[in-house]
């Protein structure tokens, strides 16, 4: 519900790098989202293709990678990646693999990250 | 000509939250505050919660009240003769532990002993945002069905204390309390779940008690 500010977050993130290397247009932007972050990536890439209008983030591609869910166990300590079922999009479940338990701590997932950008830039 | 190159952002946009939360917290905690963010959705029960709490402890009590365009909530809580600070969010669906930061300008934390902070009406956006709180309670009443609990299986998880408010009603609206505290259960198997009907008093007493062991037990 809040892709909008999110957005804008990546946005400056992306704006920002571009501008210290001197880019003068931004060929690709990838982006990890968690899967247990409360966005919706299809609505994360529409607010995205509004705000690069008439920016140098203009024609780039917008890669999107999920994030899978780690977790450790409190029931049977195992420490991995965390079932999740996404029967309901906005609400994951996450469970353990090993013995179902809803009794796990979420150690990665949850994070929106820019991960990196192609660049383009005038010859010196 | 131009050249091309990839360049390694590595910009974690959550974290950003995540460092106004601590910054929050060290200031609750050297001003030996304690703080709660409750969470729930429009109508749950929030704001009346806080006023029984504040009308029933001897404690000093202050409150940022969170609402998407209105001050009602603290105007509300402001008759009860409290330190009260009212932030809009605007368009947002949720507070951010900056918009709280600051809020806390206008908060005299040297003469509180708790921090309460209604969060907006939403039981989906807060998940992603931590506001610097030592304890979030979620409160969810029956008459919002009793499949809330199991459709919002995150904020659950991450409740301290969950509170099941208007089980009254629980009759006339065909819900089904004990369904909701066994999905609160089963989501969050440690958690302290409260039953309660906060406008006929039930429930109050426990709901001030969960809260005082929960701080004695994380030592603010």
């Amino acid at each position: 519900m809040h892709e909008f500010s999110m957005a804008q977050g990546i946005m400056n993130a992306v704006l920002e790098t571009a501008e210290a290397n001197d880019a003068t247009k931004v060929t690709d932007v990838v982006i990890e989202i968690g899967k247990l972050a409360m966005l919706n990536p299809e609505q994360v890439k529409f607010m995205l293709s509004v705000l690069v209008e008439d920016t140098i983030v203009q024609d780039a591609n917008i890669i999107l990678e999920d994030i899978d869910v780690e977790i450790k166990c409190y029931n049977c300590e195992y420490e991995g990646v965390g079932n999740v079922d996404d029967s309901d999009h906005y609400a994951p479940m996450i469970l353990c693999p090993k013995c179902e338990s809803h009794r796990v701590n979420v150690i990665n997932g949850k994070d929106v990250t820019v991960k990196s950008i192609s660049i383009e830039k005038d010859d010196e | 000509m131009h050249k091309v190159g990839d360049i390694i952002v590595a910009r974690n946009i959550m974290k950003a939250n995540k460092k106004l939360a601590n910054k929050n917290q060290e200031k609750f905690d050297k001003a030996n505050v304690f703080c709660v963010d409750f969470v729930g959705a429009i109508g749950s029960g929030k704001t009346s919660l806080i006023e029984e709490i504040i009308d029933n402890v001897d404690d000093k009590i202050g409150v940022i009240a969170g609402d998407v365009i209105s001050k009602f909530d603290a105007g509300r809580i402001e008759s009860h003769n409290v330190p009260v600070v009212g932030l809009n969010t605007g368009k947002e669906c949720h507070l951010d532990a900056h918009l709280v930061g600051h809020g806390l300008k206008d908060m005299p934390l040297d003469n509180i002993d708790y921090l309460f902070i209604e969060n907006v009406g939403n039981l989906i956006c807060p998940v992603d945002f931590d506001l610097g709180s030592h304890m979030r309670i979620v409160v969810v009443s029956v008459t919002e069905g009793d499949d809330t609990v199991e459709k919002h299986p995150l904020i659950f998880q991450g409740a301290d204390l969950v509170i099941i408010n208007k089980v009254d009603l629980a009759e006339a609206v065909g819900a089904s309390t004990e369904k909701m505290v066994a999905d609160a259960k089963s989501l969050n198997p440690d958690v302290q779940i409260i039953t309660s009907s906060l406008k006929q008093g039930k429930g109050l007493d426990e709901v001030i008690a969960a809260i005082e062991e929960f701080r004695s037990n994380s030592n603010n």
